[in-house]
């Protein structure tokens, strides 16, 4: 009985989706009073997998595995769901009677992902990716003002679809070929077998599910629609959340081939790269700003991968930080985002003209994040790139690591534009200051407060992460 | 090396004052522009104080580093918090002293934004600040972009003459120099083996190849060089200090140049002796091609600004030439030319910034006449293209006859040429004095008042600066021989 404990914060998300799935079905109460519902469920949620950090322990005959690295993920993706539910004062993007629905997908999503991080059998991460993967697609559905919506979903859908054939297939080849589906004992053939052909093909097909939903080139283009046409807030999750237990599932997989074998590393090279110059490249002539972040999140899925491609204890626990720092800092933009357009519109940058009067705290919220993407000392996000980058140094990728290097010197040109958009521009017409609410004014200030504090002093985080990546290797 | 713990945190102080003056400024309301003025030149004021202090106190009988602070910062990373001063570092401290302070007074008639611009210039000046006196490389680099960013809003917001432009290039710029110091900073942290960015433990001898050192030199150098204004990768820099409001330009070429060549010696030279060695003459070419073409580019200038934005390229060219002389002399001249050059710019632009604020224009052409319409003004202006000559007595004299002598030693061609683009320098910055200066009165501008006593506080600090330092460079001399001699003479 004891051992059931350990599946707490599961069990914790699974009955807050029924109590969205009541209230789904009553429709008797406000959206205010959901959101209330929502709030506190969230917060809750945020305390128990706090609280059940240092568990350990498998269950489901071992296809399911609870250790720190799981449960350092999964406070991750409960702060991300508690951070986006915060947003949802003004869920203008999605119709009122739907509200119930959206909260219900969302702890779904939340509760599938915190399964994908535990999972350490490969029908199980296909079962809760894909359990994932649809709650997504449907969120991508609700926008209101249908065509939008629709054309982002379907796309979503359908290279969401054909990245899970791919991935499955990769699974068959990969089982057919060592008999093995625990990753335990994936762990103990795989090294040996890793540079037999199709080993190398069944990682390559089994990874682009992953690489799907981290946004790594090829499996990119749905990113800029999807940001663009969901609901703010569903953006944001996508962006957040979603990004964390991609980085989470990618390195329990990348770890199994142990020491690496050249190939792999080489394709692992090469797409970074790719996506880091692809992603920065589009990103510069953007207008609308999420399709600017859209972008930019596939720069960053390229960095991260060069943590993981680095294959030593220091790059995966650089990947676990900056998992962390990048959920900081993108839920930042996004609030921004969210509290300029107050309709649920979306928003150009341009809109953004007069913010550093509209709201001072906002716009300093914006700019600190920006330049945490573009990894600018003493932010959250400095840091993580220099955990990262060390990793990859370590094993002598330098040229990886210049052209990562000149990657953030693109990027900050168009992160500065959205600066200057924000304090420099003035607004053709005189706009009224934003009616910012005390709770997201201390919101914001506590971002602010995380990303310089994670920033100088990023101890105590590194050590965790550091712990959390053992229990990989 | 020497090294002397603190018996009282006076570098963290320093640090302390900026960062609490920037704090102190963020919870001031915006309307009380007084307070703000006066928090910042307190501030500031304690910084100088603090930094004249540690300039006089420095005990150069015993030399290396004094005043060190160390802690842990980052233990799995091996990341230290770790200040010291030496010879190096001191001259450099008491210059960002005296141009913080000095910029803060002259920027005392600012209106718009005041306490954005305030709040900036703090968070620029601890960066600048923390890069000269840290001795970690990770603080080094941190301090580096902390220095930096600020000046994107800085110009952009309060600048003029295509601003944004000016702005955006100067930062891409900057930025594209620590994409190269950064990875060269890995590098050499992972290629040691010890796992810690203590400048101090990597500067022990053979911890590097050769090899390595050629290879991380060359990323350092060019990535510092490109702040310190080095040829070819100069051209943010005129741009930068033509658009930058006037407390901008003065920190900016005063002292943000400085952490460029700062860089350079601190990091690159002394963690790389040999690729320094290896790649001297590179940076004797560099640099004499850029004393010679600042002069040339300067000659052809209409604007007052651009004059002295070449001119700088041209000075920070000299600082170039010192270090790569490889010689006790040269580190020396360098250093002081640093210094001298510093005090100088600070002086040109803040009396460049008095008389565009008040004629509004920046164009030789149109000024003229102004030493008998505003003679205290312009006797500041004139004092500075004194000392940018080079006349004696005055402190770029010493600095530049020091780098000159021992690069007749080293590359007698180029400092034959470095000499004869100093000739041409003083042609064209008396032809600006006098096109600008004297000549008929201009009625336009009859009406215009004359520096006023407190106005004239900052530049007269300046001037003195430059005199005390001209009459007796030994001060100064003595101070940067305490780290220059033992380290030439430990190189293998």
């Amino acid at each position: 009985m004891m051992s059931w404990i350990i599946f707490s914060p599961e069990f914790y998300f699974l009955m807050v989706g029924t109590v969205f799935l009541g209230l789904s079905m009553t429709r008797r109460v406000r959206p205010e009073q959901v959101y209330f519902i929502a709030l506190i469920l969230a917060s809750v949620g945020v305390g128990v997998c706090l609280a059940c950090v240092r568990l350990v322990g498998d269950l489901f005959l071992g296809t399911y595995r609870v250790d720190l690295f799981s449960q350092v993920f999964k406070v991750m993706l409960s702060m991300g769901l508690f951070l986006v539910v915060c947003l949802c004062t003004e869920l203008d993007g999605i119709e009122e009677r739907l509200h119930p629905e959206f909260y219900f997908l969302l702890t779904i999503c939340t509760l599938s992902m915190m399964m994908l991080v535990s999972s350490v059998h490969l029908l199980t991460i296909f079962v809760a990716l894909e359990l994932s993967s649809y709650s997504l697609y449907t969120l991508v559905f609700l926008r209101k003002g249908r065509d939008r919506g629709i054309d982002a979903g379907i796309k979503y859908f359908l290279i969401g679809a054909s990245a899970s054939a791919m991935m499955l297939f990769g699974f068959a080849l990969l089982y057919g070929s060592i008999q093995a589906a625990y990753l335990v004992e994936i762990l103990k053939i795989l090294p040996g077998v890793i540079n037999r052909p199709v080993v190398i093909i069944a990682l390559i097909l089994l990874l682009s599910g992953f690489f799907f939903k981290l946004a790594v080139f090829p499996f990119h283009f749905w990113v800029p629609d999807v940001y663009e046409g969901a609901a703010n807030q569903v953006t944001t999750y996508i962006a957040t959340a979603s990004k964390v237990a991609a980085i989470a599932i990618l390195m329990r997989i990348i770890a199994l081939s142990g020491p690496g074998s050249t190939y792999l590393v080489h394709i692992l090279v090469t797409l970074s790269i790719v996506s880091m110059t692809i992603g920065n490249l589009a990103a510069v002539v953007q207008k609308d700003l999420k399709r600017l972040l859209a972008y930019s999140s596939i720069a960053h899925a390229g960095y991260v991968l060069i943590g993981i491609l680095s294959m030593n204890p220091a790059g995966y626990s650089g990947a676990i930080f900056y998992a962390l720092s990048l959920l900081m800092m993108k839920f930042t933009c996004f609030l921004v985002v969210i509290k300029v357009a107050d309709d649920g519109r979306n928003l150009d940058v341009e809109h953004l003209a007069g913010l550093h009067r509209r709201s001072p705290i906002l716009a300093m919220a914006l700019m600190l994040s920006l330049f945490g993407l573009a990894g600018i000392p003493p932010t959250i996000g400095f840091t993580g790139k220099l955990l990262i980058f060390t990793a990859a140094m370590q094993k002598g990728y330098f040229t990886l690591v210049l052209i990562a290097m000149i990657n953030v010197v693109i990027s900050l040109y168009y992160y500065l534009l959205v600066v200057k958009a924000a304090y420099l521009l003035e607004p053709g017409k005189e706009l009224p200051d934003l009616k910012v609410s005390p709770s997201i004014k201390v919101l914001a200030g506590l971002l602010i407060f995380g990303m310089v504090v994670g920033g100088i002093f990023p101890n105590y985080i590194i050590e965790l992460s550091k712990a959390a990546a053992i229990v990989l290797l | 090396m020497h090294m002397a713990y603190a018996d009282f945190p006076y570098l963290s102080s320093i640090l302390l004052s900026c960062v609490g003056g920037l704090l102190i400024i963020l919870f001031i309301p915006k309307d009380k522009k007084d307070t703000i003025k006066w928090v910042s030149a307190v501030c500031s004021g304690i910084t100088l104080l603090i930094s004249v202090y540690l300039f006089f106190a420095y005990d150069k009988s015993q030399g290396g580093l004094q005043f060190v602070e160390k802690f842990q910062w980052i233990p799995s990373l091996g990341i230290t918090y770790f200040n010291g001063a030496d010879g190096f570092g001191l001259p450099m401290l008491l210059l960002t002293g005296i141009v913080f302070f000095t910029a803060v007074l002259t920027m005392w008639e600012l209106q718009t934004r005041v306490k954005e611009f305030f709040a900036l210039l703090f968070l620029l000046v601890s960066g600048v600040f923390g890069l000269f006196m840290s001795m970690d490389l990770f603080f080094i680099f941190v301090w580096y972009d902390v220095s930096l960013f600020p000046m994107y809003l800085l110009i952009a917001v309060w600048g003029s003459t295509r601003k944004e432009y000016a702005a955006m290039k100067l930062t891409l710029y900057l930025l594209a120099g620590s994409a190269l110091i950064l990875p060269a900073i890995i590098y050499l942290v992972v290629k040691s083996g010890f796992n810690t960015f203590d400048l101090v433990a990597l500067m022990h001898p053979g911890t590097f190849s050769p090899f390595q050192q050629k290879f991380a030199f060359l990323l350092l150098y060019i990535g510092f060089g490109i702040l310190a204004g080095v040829w070819p990768f100069h051209t943010w820099s005129p741009v930068g200090h033509v658009a930058a409001p006037t407390a901008v330009s003065m920190i900016h070429a005063g002292v943000l140049m400085k952490i460029g060549a700062f860089g350079v010696l601190r990091v690159a030279i002394l963690l790389c002796p040999e690729g320094w060695q290896y790649w001297a003459h590179l940076m004797a070419l560099l640099a004499v091609v850029g004393i010679v073409y600042g002069v040339f580019v300067g000659l052809s200038q209409t604007d007052l600004k651009f004059v002295i934005g070449y001119s700088s390229v041209s000075h920070m060219g000299i600082v170039g030439l010192g270090l790569a002389t490889v010689t006790v002399e040269g580190l020396n001249g360098a250093v002081f030319q640093m210094f001298a050059h510093g005090v100088m710019t600070a002086l040109f632009f803040s009396s460049v910034g008095y008389i565009y604020d008040r004629t509004h224009t920046k164009n030789i052409a149109d000024l003229g006449g102004l030493s008998r319409i505003m003679p205290v003004a312009t006797g500041y202006f004139i004092v500075a293209a004194l000392t940018g000559i080079g006349v004696p007595c005055l402190a770029s004299f010493w600095a530049e006859l020091t780098v000159f002598i021992s690069s007749f030693k080293v590359y007698p061609v180029y400092g034959t040429l470095a000499v004869c683009a100093l000739v041409v320098s003083a042609l064209f910055i008396l032809r600006v004095v006098q096109r600008t200066c004297y000549g008929p009165k201009n009625d336009r501008f009859a009406h215009l008042e004359d520096v006023s006593f407190q106005l004239g506080i900052p530049r007269m600090i300046l001037v003195s600066v430059i005199v005390i330092f001209g009459l007796f460079p030994n001060v100064m001399l003595d101070m940067i021989q305490t780290a220059s001699i033992p380290f030439v003479n430990g190189l293998p």
